[in-house]
């Protein structure tokens, strides 16, 4: 890396090309180890000195090689992380991790490990719902990853080890918490799009240096003095991910998009790891129950899902209403992704809960391609016009 | 004191000129064509030439439709849902719903108190817009504006199966081959398009009265079929592809009084009629 640049402006120019640093550490003799969701357990990969790096698609791809493997309608941002993989975007990766956080990622870990040749290939189950059966069950999966890792790696993935590795991760939550803190003013000193360049650039770098970038840009933050200007709108966007700054422009045309709860941002970094006396556990327990996406099955009580729809709602919901709360949030985009049935069939009750809590919102579908940005414009614009004469 | 209203759509540019007092000075209509920069200014300079006034007479331009980044000379964008929701309740005032259904998009809008409320999208995809009728009446070799008068000489009414634009014409095709008479195929379509389109505004709810403005407006077919679906009165505007131009003439002499009651100058673009520079330049 340059080395030159600091903070924002590293992190941009790490979204812009994002691969080069993981390319500088396997020349380096590093391993760099892909993963495709947040659902990966990543304080496992830097316990053994190997560097998570997220494999993204990219919307100015036109997906042309997927076609060889996947079907049309399918999770299209699937689709284009696999083209992206399958034009050697990602040759530097030594192994994979998949994960059955949703269907098209267990469907895909089946052709990601037919269609790429690294040396290490992983697919971790993962259960649909948060009964302690199943974080047990979790956590008997996160042991055959470890075994998987230690015969890869020939190292021993010591309690020791992954407690180190787990509390830098939890510093990296809390610093990304510490970042959005910086979005609670009007206007907010960084901007949905500043975000989504820092957090893009996290997901490709070794934990250590992502968190040095973190202190770098928030202390960069505090201390500017023209940042975002204020708009005449204060966004939620709720979505799978949104990882993209020109979707995140067209958002912030009109309006400030002060908190993006997906994976592109705050999603995989609220709370922290806890440091449990088999450090497998914390992790499956954080991972299956607190990372808020709409892949898992919630309910309020355990099978009781009909008899209180309001406190089901809450339940499934309620960590929004605080984040609406103190960042002043004045309308929520639900952004889908065509395709993601977890986040389509979770669209309703959300729209129904947000209602409830007096918040406008509006369903917005897109199909992972800059193309259908014009249309969003429209849409997302009038929605503000309508929230922000009121 | 004069103000415009600039509606660029997907296929046709629309321009409204009006006055203080909100008289209709002139309007014009033209289609959009590859090149909206150079459109817009002379649609304007039409506009401007039937209503004996000068560019610099304008108070006020707002710019909507697709196209509304590219007015060089539009004070401010506001979005073709806003506008329409405008004007349509300046026309119809009791108005509570705005299905406009245009070249590139069907839309439904909720009003209330003269604004936009709410409002549902097609999604990306042709069917359910004007370019399904479009793209039919070329496979059929007939006129878009015989369509209508055409279908309801219909004797029966052609159940289409499919709703994809693509598709449709395949479906087109083959009952024409089957000897099917062109009328009862147009009212089938004409069905098929207006049932998509009710599908959509239901999701929002229909709330009479009940408006239908874009240029589908125009096909009687689809304004009788719209009836029939909904089983509710319809008004339709006698200019239904202009709400959008005339909501935004009205938004902005709406912004400019009210930015003049309060002593406050509001920005203005320059006036001159003159080619566009990139438009991420201008647009705020």
């Amino acid at each position: 890396m340059s080395g030159k640049n600091k903070g924002l402006s590293k992190a941009r120019e790490i979204y812009l090309n994002r691969s080069q640093r993981a390319r500088e550490l396997k020349a380096a003799g590093k391993k760099i180890i892909g993963y495709p969701c947040v659902y990966v357990p990543l304080e496992m990969l830097t316990a053994l000195d190997l560097v998570p790096y997220q494999t993204c698609g990219d919307m100015k791809e036109p997906v042309t090689e997927a076609d060889r493997a996947l079907p049309h309608a399918f999770c299209p941002i699937m689709r284009n992380c696999l083209h992206c993989a399958l034009k050697g975007k990602n040759d530097f990766l030594e192994g994979m991790v998949t994960i059955h956080s949703c269907d098209p990622q267990e469907k895909t870990a089946r052709v990601w490990e037919s269609y790429t040749k690294y040396p290490y290939f992983h697919f971790i189950d993962m259960p649909i719902t948060v009964r302690p059966e199943a974080v047990e069950y979790f956590k008997g999966q996160l042991d055959d990853f470890r075994k998987t890792l230690e015969v890869f790696t020939g190292k021993k993935l010591s309690k020791d080890r992954l407690e180190v590795a787990t509390k830098s991760h939890n510093r990296q939550r809390a610093l990304v918490t510490e970042l959005y803190e910086l979005t609670k003013s009007s206007p907010p000193l960084i901007s949905g799009t500043e975000i989504v360049q820092v957090v893009k650039a996290l997901t490709s770098l070794p934990v250590a240096e992502g968190n040095d970038l973190l202190i770098e840009t928030i202390s960069e933050v505090k201390k500017r003095t023209a940042g975002p200007e204020k708009k005449s709108a204060r966004l939620l966007i709720w979505s799978s991910t949104l990882d993209d700054t020109d979707i995140m422009q067209v958002f912030e045309a009109k309006a400030n998009v002060v908190m993006n709860e997906s994976c592109g941002g705050v999603r995989a970094y609220r709370g922290e790891v806890k440091l449990t006396a088999d450090p497998l556990e914390g992790l499956a327990d954080y991972y299956l129950n607190e990372i808020t996406c709409a892949r898992t099955f919630r309910q309020a009580t355990l099978g009781e899902t009909r008899k209180d729809y309001a406190r089901d709602l809450q339940s499934r919901f309620g960590y929004l209403r605080g984040a609406i709360r103190d960042w002043r949030i004045n309308g929520v985009i639900m952004l889908l992704v065509r395709y993601c049935d977890p986040f389509a069939f979770e669209m309703p009750s959300l729209k129904d809960y947000l209602n409830s809590i007096g918040i406008p919102s509006i369903y917005i579908e897109y199909d992972y391609t800059v193309g259908a940005l014009a249309p969003m414009r429209t849409r997302v614009e009038a929605f503000i016009e309508t929230i922000s004469q009121q | 004191m004069y103000f415009a209203g600039v509606d660029i759509g997907s296929t046709m540019t629309k321009v409204v000129l009006m006055d203080r007092a909100g008289n209709l000075l002139s309007f014009i209509k033209g289609p959009t064509g590859a090149e909206h920069r150079r459109l817009a200014n002379e649609v304007m300079r039409e506009a401007l030439e039937k209503a004996s006034l000068q560019i610099d007479d304008i108070s006020y331009i707002v710019a909507t439709g697709y196209g509304r980044l590219n007015v060089p000379f539009a004070d401010c964008q506001i979005t073709e849902l806003s506008c329409h929701a405008r004007g349509v309740s300046s026309l119809f005032p009791n108005a509570r719903t705005a299905i406009d259904i245009g070249g590139q998009d069907a839309k439904s809008m909720k009003i209330d108190n003269g604004r936009l409320v709410n409002f549902v999208m097609n999604d990306k995809c042709a069917a359910g817009t004007g370019r399904f009728l479009e793209v039919t009446a070329t496979t059929l070799a007939i006129k878009l504006g015989e369509m209508g008068a055409i279908s309801l000489k219909a004797t029966k009414k052609i159940q289409i199966s499919n709703l994809c634009t693509i598709f449709a014409q395949q479906e087109v095709v083959a009952l024409l081959s089957r000897g099917e008479k062109l009328e009862n195929i147009l009212a089938g379509l004409h069905d098929a398009l207006t049932s998509r389109v009710a599908a959509l505004a239901r999701r929002l709810g229909i709330e009479p009265d009940l408006v239908l403005t874009g240029g589908v407006a125009k096909n009687i077919g689809m304004v009788e079929a719209m009836k029939q679906n909904l089983g509710c009165e319809i008004f339709v505007p006698e200019e239904p592809l202009l709400t959008g131009a005339l909501g935004a003439a009205i938004l902005a002499k709406e912004t400019y009084v009210k930015a003049a009651a309060a002593g406050e100058a509001l920005p203005t673009k320059s006036r001159r009629l003159e080619k566009a520079t990139f438009f991420s330049q201008e647009y705020r």
